[in-house]
């Protein structure tokens, strides 16, 4: 397999890997706009333009796109996340040319149909309710607002009802006009394909886009402070969900950010890791118990949770804040340490198998300006962690009191606090 | 990537041992005289490795995935819990309050109590019918003296594919699983379970669930067919799935969703058991739009059996399954599973016939398909609807 990486004349920067292992093509397409991006009243619109952009471009009406994509079996769609949007594709080598100039397509002159934009502002609204049918997404929701208050990570990439109402033709129309432009695109392609004949074909389909002269909009975003709060929402559920977070560093930290990805997977990655040990096997607490710790361009959260019985509210919350207030207590064992970063090294390069995943990985790194090497740099940087690092940013991170979000019957989860 | 594949599912636990198929996938991780409990994963993920399970009607299957490397050094501990389970007492007793937690997440999930409930419906008392995962009291009615028998009569080797794909050699491959898995233990006999036919629907079946903070209520209908015997029929009824409910230019999502809007979604899915498949259309809806969904989806499982499929749409669903299972093989845990799936319920070659089997499909085999399976009279039916106040 072989990488390389090539900036077009009009700014686009594009990744693509040779593997010829199957027939296949993935690729996607990353933008620098996203939830992150959104103005607090128009949340959720990031995700309405993922769902209307594949319904209708200048040319083609949304059952003739369905039409073109499934009637040669690929897989075509958009997705909005925090921190990128992406269209992402895959196909048999043979209709990768035919499948890209639809991609083409539709990045570059969507239509938004008005008919499409309310049918999917209607699905988003309904996407949102249902997200209030189960408990751990709902102390997911309780958590995420009280970490982030105002910063655009504080809300669902649905949006909320308010907003995603609200939304209309023209607000689409504006935020495709502000972030799809070729200086703000990274395509990433991984398949049978030689890079010679990728570059030729996204020239192609791209290659007359040209940047606008207006710069692309500066973004101010709410800073995010620590107040620790303790939150709860009565459920007459099965089992009771508790979850503790606390803030941790942006990806851009990359010192800080690599050890708390190590102590993330010492503590709740996987059969062998501390919670599930000590709460599940040796204490029989949960079935799911674990941590977790996304990588992100602002201010991120370091998650650790479980469902357990209505009875165990207490038991589970002590035992979580326990362990993790441990990280900062105990000295891991060099055995501990180095099993951690082999379990880390492994899975990561498990995370990057098929031509979506590599695609996916590398798009995503020079989206969010670490850069395609930071993918050997991650894991070169996690084979140098020692023990020391691991307790002194344990301490750093750890130190005060966690966020707490429990969903459960009222009777147990109202004696916490 | 190691898989194993045991035919010891649901479908062979003695009548009243609800749940045991399940509970024993949990304590095989507990491991054997000499592998401690949580040893066995350690030593997987420590190298770098990936290890589960899953328990389903026809089989119960455990994976690693590790480098080539390490394959000599974690398939003795592989093989030993699997052939070797010590099922020890102290361990059962804390293990079931893990699986009770995991019957009561599931039970916070309205989508898997609808699924059961349909399964219910349908099947009945057979085994599909059957939970996988048993309820809480069914679980702490199991002991474990019964799970020894039922784990010294199935896991043995008539009942097991090891399915191996990697970076190593096929010899090297044969006499490491000859090393390791050997020394099976001493055969038991657990009870037999008694043959219960499935029943035969002569009308439509309905069962109604009301749940608290169900959000939107779900239309979920089933029909069954022959199992792996009948191929041909299976991949005919995956082509009719997808023909109804998978992507936006199929049928149902396009009408239904796309241009009357009476569904936030709709899908159909088609799953391939050993004895009796299944074909599911679900929907989530308004609650007010369920009957008329309802007879919508029933007036074209009609027209299926009246008016012939065009050439074109013949073509998608073909295009669509065959990319579909192509992309379904791109990495080795994928085509251990498949390779082993098909092994468990029928033969190893079944799996490369697959893309055949689609190619020669034409469109009056699948009209001739839909009318023998797909009743629009007879049919199970499962709805939900909230609670209200």
């Amino acid at each position: 397999m072989s990488t390389q990486r090539t900036i077009l004349n009009n700014g686009i920067t594009v990744i693509t890997v040779e593997n010829p292992t199957a027939d296949i093509i993935a690729g996607r397409l990353f933008l620098k706009a996203g939830g992150r991006w959104e103005l607090r009243e128009k949340a959720g619109i990031s995700h309405l333009l993922a769902a209307v952009m594949t319904k209708g471009t200048s040319h083609l009406s949304s059952v003739e796109i369905a039409e073109k994509i499934e009637s040669v079996g690929a897989v075509l769609g958009a997705d909005a996340s925090t921190d990128y949007f992406s269209v992402g594709f895959k196909t048999v080598t043979e209709d990768f040319r035919e499948i890209f100039q639809l991609v083409g397509e539709i990045t570059r002159s969507p239509s938004f149909p008005s008919e499409e934009v309310e049918l999917e502002q209607y699905l988003t609204i309904q996407n949102i309710r249902s997200q209030q049918e189960r408990p751990f997404n709902v102390a997911f929701k309780q958590l995420r607002e009280a970490m982030y208050a105002e910063h655009p990570y504080g809300t669902s990439i649905l949006g909320s009802e308010e907003t995603v109402g609200k939304l209309g033709r023209d607000d689409l129309q504006q935020y495709h006009q502000t972030f799809f432009r070729p200086d703000n695109l990274v395509i990433s392609l991984s398949g049978r394909i030689k890079h010679d004949e990728a570059i030729a074909i996204v020239t192609d389909v791209f290659g007359d886009w040209q940047t606008p002269n207006s710069p692309l909009p500066e973004l101010t975003i709410p800073l995010v402070t620590s107040q620790p709060t303790s939150n709860k929402n009565p459920q007459d559920s099965q089992q009771a969900i508790v979850m503790l977070g606390y803030l941790t560093p942006s990806v851009r930290k990359e010192k800080d950010y690599t050890v708390l990805k190590l102590l993330n997977t010492y503590l709740g990655n996987g059969l062998s890791s501390r919670l599930f040990v000590e709460l599940r096997e040796k204490r029989g607490l949960a079935y799911d118990v674990s941590a977790f710790y996304p990588t992100r361009l602002d201010t991120s959260q370091f998650v650790v949770y479980m469902g357990t019985a209505p009875e165990n509210t207490a038991i589970a919350l002590e035992g979580l804040h326990q362990e993790v207030k441990r990280l900062g207590e105990v000295l891991l064992t060099p055995e501990d340490l180095q099993g951690a970063k082999n379990k880390l090294l492994g899975q990561y390069a498990l995370g990057k198998q098929t031509n979506s995943e590599i695609a996916q990985i590398l798009g995503w790194y020079e989206t969010i300006e670490v850069g395609i090497d930071f993918d050997t740099q991650f894991q070169e940087a996690i084979i140098e962690v020692t023990i020391e690092q691991a307790l002194e940013t344990a301490q750093q991170y750890f130190r005060g009191d966690p966020y707490i979000s429990l969903v459960g019957p009222e009777a147990f989860i109202n004696e916490q606090f | 990537m190691v898989d194993v594949w045991v035919k010891a599912g649901v479908s062979v636990e003695p009548d009243p041992w609800y749940g045991m198929a399940h509970f024993l996938e949990h304590m095989i991780f507990k491991g054997s005289k000499r592998v401690a409990p949580g040893e066995f994963d350690r030593e997987i993920e420590n190298r770098g490795g990936v290890t589960n399970a899953a328990t389903s009607h026809d089989y119960a299957h455990f994976f690693i995935t590790t480098a080539a490397q390490y394959l000599p050094e974690t398939l003795p501990y592989f093989a030993d819990i699997l052939l070797h389970a010590s099922i020890e007492d102290e361990e059962f007793v804390r293990e079931r309050e893990v699986v009770v937690e995991e019957i009561r997440s599931c039970q916070d999930d309205p989508d898997w109590l609808g699924f059961q409930a349909l399964c219910e419906t349908i099947y009945g008392e057979s085994t599909y019918g059957r939970s996988i995962l048993g309820t809480e009291e069914q679980v702490r009615d199991r002991t474990p003296n019964q799970m020894r028998c039922f784990h010294k009569t199935y896991y043995q080797p008539e009942n097991m594919t090891i399915a191996i794909v990697g970076g190593v050699d096929r010899e090297t491959a044969l006499s490491l699983i000859g090393d390791t898995f050997t020394g099976f233990t001493v055969r038991s006999e657990c009870p037999t379970r008694t043959f219960c036919p499935q029943p035969v629907l002569t009308e439509i079946r309905r069962t109604e669930l009301r749940l608290p903070r169900l959000e939107q209520a779900r239309l979920m209908m089933a029909w069954t067919a022959f199992g792996i015997d009948h191929l041909n029929e299976a991949v005919g009824l995956d082509m009719i799935s997808v023909l109804l409910g998978c992507g936006r230019s199929s049928r149902l999502v396009r009408e239904l969703r796309e241009e009357q809007r009476l569904v936030w979604d709709i899908g159909s899915e088609f799953s391939l058991h050993r004895d009796s498949s299944l074909l599911t259309i679900n929907a989530d809806l308004e609650e007010q739009h369920l009957e008329t969904v309802e007879r919508k989806i029933c007036d074209r499982l009609e027209q299926l059996q009246t008016v012939p499929i065009s050439e074109s749409e013949l073509n998608r669903v073909k295009r669509l399954l065959l990319n579909d299972y192509a992309f379904s093989t791109e990495t080795p845990g994928q085509l251990a599973g498949l390779y082993g799936y098909y092994s468990t319920i029928a033969t190893v070659e079944l799996s490369v016939t697959y893309p055949q089997h689609i190619q020669k499909m034409q469109a009056s085999d699948l009209q001739a398909i839909a009318k023998q399976y797909l009743s629009p009279d007879k049919y199970a039916v499962t709805v939900m609807k909230n609670l209200g106040e």
